[in-house]
Order: C-alpha cells, then structure tokens, then sequence
C-alpha cells in the first residue's frame, strides 16, 4: 500500500536534500550567506529584496557547543532534550535541538549532520522536524 | 562633530536608593518605586520638585505605568519617558539621564529602575522569520551552551565556573537590598538543581522584582541647592553598542569587549585602574567571559584570577561585589541602575562590610538581549 511521504513540520527552513535535508538560507549580493532565507535587508550591509536570493545550505557541519536541557517551561517540549550550537560548513552558526544527548566523546569538533525525525504537530498528526546527529563513521 | 559624555559638562551622582530585590510578592511596583526614589531623595537631601526630568528604566510592566507611581511623589509636571532596553533598560535610563544633564538640558534629573515579574511577550520573536528551535533555546540554555565553549576551549571544570556563584553569595551574605542574601559552599552550588547543561539553580540569577533609584545632577545644581559634594560621584564616561554580525557564539563577550574599551577610553584609563566593577553575571560563565573582555586579566584566564582571589572583595578589582546579578539579583529594570548605585556606595567608601578598600574607580556594564551593550565608568574626585 503506498503511504504519502510525511510533511515537513517548518518547510520555510529546510527540504528534502541528496543526502541529508537541506537547510534553506540566503545569500546576499555581498556575499554573506545566513539563515534562514528573508528578504528584509542583509545583517552585514543592508541591501534588500532581489539582492538577496535563496541559497540551500548543506545539513552539514561541525558542533561548536552542546547542553542537555533540565528545566523548560514550555510543556511542549518534555525535559531533558539537547541543544547545540552547530557551524554549518556553509558558514552560518545555528543553534538547534540535537537527536540525542552527545556521548562523551562527542566534544565540541565533532561532525554533525541534520537529520528529519517524526514528530506530532499542534493538530495531532505527524510531520518531519531537523535535528542534528554526529556523523556515523 | 559628534562628542562623549566627558567633553559636555560634568555630571555626578548624587542621590541613590533601592527598594530591595525580593521574590514576586503581592507588593505594588508603586511601592517599589517610590521606596527607591524616596531613598534617594533623602540621600542626596533633596526635594522632589527639583528633580527636573525622569527616565524610567522598565521592561515588564507594560504600557505607561510611570505617571501612575510618580505622581504619588506630588504630580509636578517634569517630563517623564520609559526606557525599554531588555536587562538592560537600567542602563539605558542612567545614560539618557547623564546625556540630559550633561547637555544642559537639565540640572537634576532622576533614573529609576522598577519591576515586577509578568510574562511580556518579546519583540523579535514577532518579526515573521521562522526559526529551528529557538523555543528551546532560553537564556539560560544559551548560557548553557556557551559554558560548554568556554570549558572546551580552556580545559575548565564545572566545579571552576562555580566558583563565581560562591564568590558572588558570598558577597550577597553582605547586602541588604540582596534578593539572596545566603553564603553558599561549593558543594551547595553545584549540588543544587540542575538547569540547563552544567549550571545549576545557584550559578543563574533570579527574575524577582524591586527598584533602584539614582539622582544625577550638574556641579551648577549641586552649589544651588547645598548638596554634599563629598558624596557625589563622577560620571566619567558612558559608552553603548549593539551586535554586530558575526560569530554568533561569542557576540556577548565581543559586544562587552568594544563597549568596555569605549567606556575606559573615554575615561582616560585602563582595566587596571578599575577597583570595583558590577558586571552583567546573570549567569557564571558570563562573569568569566566578561572580565575576560573587560581586560582585567587574558582570554582562558578568569579562572585563575578568580581563585587567587583576584576578584574578591579586598582583591585587585572587587568583582559583582554587590553579589551581581546571580545574587543580588536581576529585577529587570532596577539591575543596571542598581549597579550605578553600588558603584557610588564604593566609592563613597559606605559600603559596609562588603567595601572595596580604596575604592576610586568603577565600572558598569550591562547586556540586553537583542544584543544591546552599556558600560559607565563612575570615579571620586580624590
């Protein structure tokens, strides 16, 4: 029986990729890539709209920094989880939920690939969401 | 031509008070305030009418409660604004004060800081950008994560970092306007509960509510209306910035590094001239990183100097002697205002049990989210 594939939980922020899911930025005329994609006008030199167009970034990088998370107010998201400043081999620097806590030896440097995992939304269906996970080697 | 603080005339400190910093009660922020601003009225023998102009350092109470509570001193009919700037709102009241005074706009002009802890929702999560997971990312887990940098980088230890929250306990023990007011061990600390990677309860500061008050006036004002000039403090300079793009790990601690070299350069002197500073510590690993910043010691080495008890009361630079903002407490509005006045009490030498020997000069600083930077140098004359 054919099953329609799961929707993207945030699709202005990432898509299906070759590999790993893509993260969806922007480049600027001047060159700064960022993330997520506007059009508002780039943070380094403020030119805006058709200067900035999209520019997928590889789910890929390096891990700059994790913590496990004990206390949260929002309900919606159960304690503990983990977080990690991730440097995006794009250039971008984002911090978002990782798959699991990092193992021991998992030290800032490791390489670090986005992932979609299943998730409920708001309505109580299912959609993919992006995590981050060390690269198996 | 654009000028500093410094260039216009001088402008002093000469009226602190706070209501002190408590958990949330049922207490009106009317009363907070007006305790604050009483206090420091009678601190600087003034009446309220003289005070010709009033900036309101707020972030929580919502639209236009400044009249509310400042008309109860007597409704003179001085100009009034808020300032909104995050944690450091505070900050951003005491500089447009000093600017009105220095200016000449004004003689005697007051900030205050008044809080109470209400969900306000924040400006930038409303701007139409998505985002991953910021939901999961509050302060303290940003903090979080930028401990676990910073001990990476520099081969420190949990139980090192904690060594701040001792120290700034320790010196929240010795202060009555402290919303802690408890000496805790090291074992307290790291045994207490834990928040968000290695911090715990005891290294992030409390959210409670209070007011601090500071009156700033022109040397015009203190001759015409008899105030003590023993007692009023120079305002030696002000600096501000906000982020600029790039490494988004460390833009705190670079923010802090440009705002600080601003506000000491304006002030004609250097890191180690500075004998208290109350830094933006709302959470250990910032008063690393930001003493760091300040110049007081090199990258990777607050550690050490914190251990040598370099940043002890009675060290080199008596550090959040006031208990910062991991004890003393971090209402909001009242923080940055609150350190100004704890700055002045040092360097009136009456501070108590928790004086800096010889205090002579100070520093200020604040970060508000966003990022937004402050950073006052106050100084006696002698």
């Amino acid at each position: 029986m054919f099953e329609a594939p799961l929707p993207l939980l945030k699709p202005a922020l990432y898509a299906r990729g070759e590999r790993t899911p893509v993260l969806l930025g922007g480049r600027c005329a001047c060159g700064h890539i960022f993330f997520p994609m506007q059009t508002f006008g780039c943070e380094r030199c403020g030119k805006f709209g058709e200067a900035l167009q999209p520019m997928p970034l590889r789910g890929h990088g390096r891990l700059r920094a994790a913590a496990t998370v004990h206390v949260h107010a929002d309900e919606k998201r159960p304690t503990p989880f983990t977080v990690g400043t991730i440097a995006l081999d794009d250039g971008p620097i984002i911090r978002t939920l990782l798959l699991d806590a990092p193992p021991d030896d998992a030290a800032p440097g490791t390489e670090v690939e986005a992932v979609f995992v299943e998730v409920d939304t708001a309505d109580g269906s299912k959609a993919l969401d992006l995590r981050f996970r060390p690269v198996k080697q | 031509m654009s000028k500093l603080l410094r260039e216009l005339r001088p402008v002093y400190v000469v009226g602190i008070g706070w209501h002190r910093y408590q958990n949330p009660s049922d207490t009106s922020y009317v009363t907070l305030g007006l305790t604050a601003i009483r206090a420091a009225l009678a601190d600087a023998r003034i009446e309220w009418p003289v005070v010709e102009s009033t900036y309101i350092g707020t972030a929580l109470l919502g639209m236009a409660a400044g009249r509310a509570m400042l008309k109860h001193l007597g409704a003179s009919g001085k100009p009034l604004v808020h300032i909104e700037n995050a944690s450091a709102s505070g900050s951003a009241a005491f500089r447009h004060a000093c600017i009105e005074v220095a200016s000449g706009i004004s003689d005697v002009v007051l900030a205050v800081g008044c809080d109470k802890r209400n969900p306000v929702v924040r400006g930038f999560t409303r701007t139409g950008i998505d985002n991953l997971a910021d939901d999961a990312i509050v302060p303290f887990t940003h903090f979080a994560l930028l401990t676990n940098e910073y001990a990476t980088r520099h081969r420190v230890k949990p139980e090192d970092i904690a060594l701040v929250a001792v120290k700034n306990h320790g010196n929240g023990a010795k202060n009555p306007n402290a919303q802690r007011q408890k000496a805790r061990t090291l074992e307290e600390v790291l045994g207490g509960k834990p928040i968000s990677g290695t911090l715990t309860a005891l290294q992030c500061c409390p959210v409670g509510e209070g007011a601090a008050a500071v009156i700033v006036a022109s040397a015009d004002a203190i001759r015409r209306y008899g105030i003590d000039s023993s007692r009023a403090i120079r305002v030696a300079s002000s600096a501000a910035a906000s982020e600029r793009p790039g490494s988004a790990s460390d833009a705190d601690a670079t923010l802090t590094r440009e705002t600080i070299q601003r506000a000491l350069h304006e002030a004609q002197i250097t890191a180690n001239d500075l004998d208290v500073l109350e830094i933006h510590d709302a959470f250990t690993i910032e008063e690393l990183l930001y003493t760091e910043a300040a110049g007081l010691c090199p990258d990777g080495a607050a550690v050490h100097a914190l251990k040598a008890g370099e940043f002890h009361i009675g060290g080199r630079c008596a550090v959040s002697a006031s208990g910062g903002l991991i004890a003393m407490g971090h209402p909001i509005g009242p923080t940055g205002i609150g350190q100004i006045a704890e700055i002045t009490l040092q360097l009136r030498r009456e501070a108590g049990p928790r004086q800096q020997p010889n205090a002579r000069t100070g520093l200020a600083h604040m970060v508000g989210l966003g990022s937004v930077c402050y950073a006052h140098v106050l100084q006696r004359d002698s």
